[in-house]
C-alpha cells in the first residue's frame, strides 16, 4: 500500500513537471496534461485506434514468441557447447550491433510494407539478448545437480525438465523483463518507418497532420499497453513457475 | 561370500599430482567399510571412481554392475522440487512414502529443501540414495556437518536399514565415532599420494550407540593407531 502511495506521488510530480513544461514551451509541441488525457480517453473509445493498438500488440506478441522459441533453445545449445558458442558469438554480437534503421532498409526492400518487417526487426533486436541470457543461465547451472543425475542415470528428458528448465526459469523471466518494453519500442519505430498498420503508423499520421497532442496521447496508449502486457506476462510466468514447482 | 567390489592396482593422478597410489582391495557383499585418512588422501576420489563419475589413471575396478546409492557431502537436492519429487527424480516407481517413513520424514513430502533443517536435508539425501534400492550405498562424509545427536540418530537408521537389506556400505569420514558406529572394516590411509597402511576389523555387534563402552574403548585404540600411522602436520 505504501509503495502504491509513493508511486502515485511520483506520477503526480511527473504531471506537475509536464504542466510546467507545457506552460513554458509552445503548447502545440508539448500539450497540457489535461488536453492529452482528454484525447487519450477519446482514443480509448475509437475503434480505429483500438484496432491499430491491436495490430501493434499482436506483432509484439509474435516477436516475443519467436524470440523465446528460437532464442532459448539456441542459447541452451550454445551454453552447452563452448566450441559452438565461440563460433557463433561474433555473429550474435554482429546482429546485436546492427542499427534498427539498417534492418529496416533491408526488410522494406525484401518484403515491402506490412507486418513482416516490424516483427522481423523486433525479433532480430531481441534475439541476441535471449540467446546470451540463456547461455549465462546454462553456465550458472549447478554442476553438482547434473552429476547427481548422471550418477543415478536419470533420463535426459527429466534432466531437461527438472534441472535445466528450473535453473533457467529466473533467466527466462529476465529475458521477458528486458524484451517486453524493447519489443514495443522497436515495433512502433518499425511501423512508423516502414508503414503498414498499427500505433506507429497512427503516430506518423498524427505527426503529418501536425497533431502533437494526438502524438502524445498515442504515446501514452503505447506506454500503458507496454505496462499492461509486462504485468500480464509476469503474472503468467509467476503462475507457471508456481505450478511447475509443485508439479 | 560374494564380492561386491574388487580393486586391482588402482592409480589416479591429476597431471603430476598422484592421489591414489596402487590400491588393492576386495569388498564383500553386505560388508560395511569405512575409510579413514587425512584430508587430500583421495578418499572422495576413490568414491567417485567406483561410482563411475571419474576414470582411474590405471588399474582395474570390478564393481559387478550393481545399483549405487550415493549420499553426497552436500545434499544436492533440486531446490525448486519438493522432497517427494526429489526422490522420484531418481526412481519414478520408488516407494517414497515407505523410505520417508523409515527416515522419520513422513509429513514432509511436499516441503521444499529450503524449508528443511540441515539434518532433514541430509536425511532426504540418504532417502534419495535408498529409493533406488541400492546394492552399494556410498557415504561421502555425508554427516560431517551435523551435530552429534542428529548424526547418532541417522547412524542408527542406517544400521537398522542395513540389518534389513544387507546392502554393502562404503563410507568416508574423519569422525572416529561415526566410523566405528558404521563399520565392519576400517581402512586407514596414508597422506597423499595415498595408499592403504592399515586395516582394522570392527567386531562390535549390534550395540553401536555413540556412548557404548565397547565403542569408546575401540575409539581410544583407534586414536593410538591413527597417531602412530599418520605423519604429524
Amino acid at each position: 500500500m505504501k509503495g502504491l502511495f509513493k508511486g502515485l506521488i511520483g506520477i503526480l510530480i511527473f504531471i506537475a513537471i509536464w504542466q510546467v513544461l507545457a506552460m513554458m514551451i509552445n503548447k502545440s509541441i508539448i500539450p497540457a496534461p489535461a488536453e492529452t488525457i482528454r484525447l487519450l480517453m477519446e482514443f480509448l473509445f475509437s475503434s480505429h485506434i483500438l484496432l491499430a493498438a491491436w495490430e501493434t500488440a499482436w506483432k509484439v506478441f509474435l516477436a516475443l514468441l519467436l524470440v523465446m522459441l528460437i532464442g532459448m533453445p539456441a542459447g541452451l545449445f550454445l551454453g552447452l557447447s563452448d566450441t559452438f558458442y565461440d563460433m557463433f558469438r561474433p555473429i550474435i554480437m554482429l546482429i546485436q550491433s546492427v542499427p534498427v534503421i539498417s534492418w529496416l532498409s533491408l526488410v522494406i526492400f525484401a518484403w515491402g510494407i506490412g507486418w513482416k518487417g516490424p516483427v522481423f526487426i523486433a525479433f532480430l533486436s531481441l534475439l541476441p539478448i535471449s540467446i546470451l541470457t540463456t547461455v549465462s543461465g546454462v553456465r550458472n547451472l549447478d554442476k553438482n545437480l547434473l552429476e547427481m543425475a548422471r550418477l543415478y542415470q536419470v533420463p535426459g528428458n527429466r534432466i531437461l525438465k527438472d534441472i535445466y528448465l528450473g535453473s533457467l526459469l529466473p533467466f527466462i523471466a529476465a529475458i521477458l523483463d528486458v524484451s517486453i518494453g524493447q519489443a514495443w519500442k522497436v515495433i512502433l519505430v518499425a511501423e512508423y518507418l516502414s508503414g503498414g498498420s498499427g500505433l506507429g503508423v497512427e503516430i506518423l499520421r498524427m505527426r503529418m497532420n501536425i497533431d502533437f497532442p494526438g502524438v502524445w496521447a498515442l504515446t501514452l496508449i503505447a506506454v500503458l499497453l507496454g505496462i499492461v502486457t509486462e504485468r500480464l506476462i509476469k503474472l503468467g510466468l509467476r503462475r507457471l513457475s508456481n505450478q511447475w514447482t509443485i508439479a | 561370500m560374494d564380492n561386491c567390489l574388487m580393486v586391482d592396482n588402482l592409480y589416479k593422478a591429476y597431471g603430476s599430482l598422484t592421489v591414489l597410489d596402487n590400491w588393492n582391495l576386495t569388498i564383500s557383499k553386505g560388508q560395511r567399510l569405512v575409510f579413514l585418512g587425512p584430508s587430500g588422501a583421495g578418499k572422495t576420489t576413490f568414491l567417485r571412481i567406483i561410482s563411475r563419475l571419474e576414470e582411474p589413471s590405471s588399474g582395474v575396478i570390478n564393481s559387478f554392475d550393481q545399483k549405487i546409492g550415493f549420499v553426497f557431502q552436500e545434499p544436492r537436492l533440486i531446490p525448486w522440487r519438493s522432497v517427494k519429487d526429489n526422490l522420484l527424480f531418481v526412481n519414478q516407481n520408488g516407494d517414497y512414502q515407505d523410505i520417508l517413513a523409515r527416515l522419520r520424514l513422513t509429513g514432509f513430502e511436499d516441503y521444499l529443501p529450503s524449508q528443511l533443517s540441515g539434518g532433514m536435508r541430509q536425511r532426504v539425501n540418504l532417502a534419495r540414495a535408498l529409493i533406488t534400492r541400492p546394492d552399494l550405498l556410498i557415504l561421502d562424509e555425508a554427516f560431517s556437518s551435523l551435530d552429534l545427536r542428529i548424526k547418532a540418530s541417522i547412524m542408527e537408521d542406517i544400521n537398522q536399514l542395513w540389518l534389513e537389506n544387507r546392502f554393502t556400505i562404503i563410507s568416508v569420514t574423519h569422525d572416529l565415532k561415526e566410523a566405528l558406529c558404521l563399520a565392519d572394516r576400517i581402512i586407514i590411509l596414508s597422506g597423499r599420494p595415498s595408499h592403504i597402511i592399515n586395516e582394522i576389523k570392527v567386531d562390535l555387534g549390534q550395540d553401536r550407540s555413540f556412548s557404548s563402552p565397547d565403542l569408546l574403548k575401540l575409539e581410544s585404540q583407534l586414536i593410538d593407531i591413527m597417531c602412530s600411522t599418520q605423519p604429524e602436520v
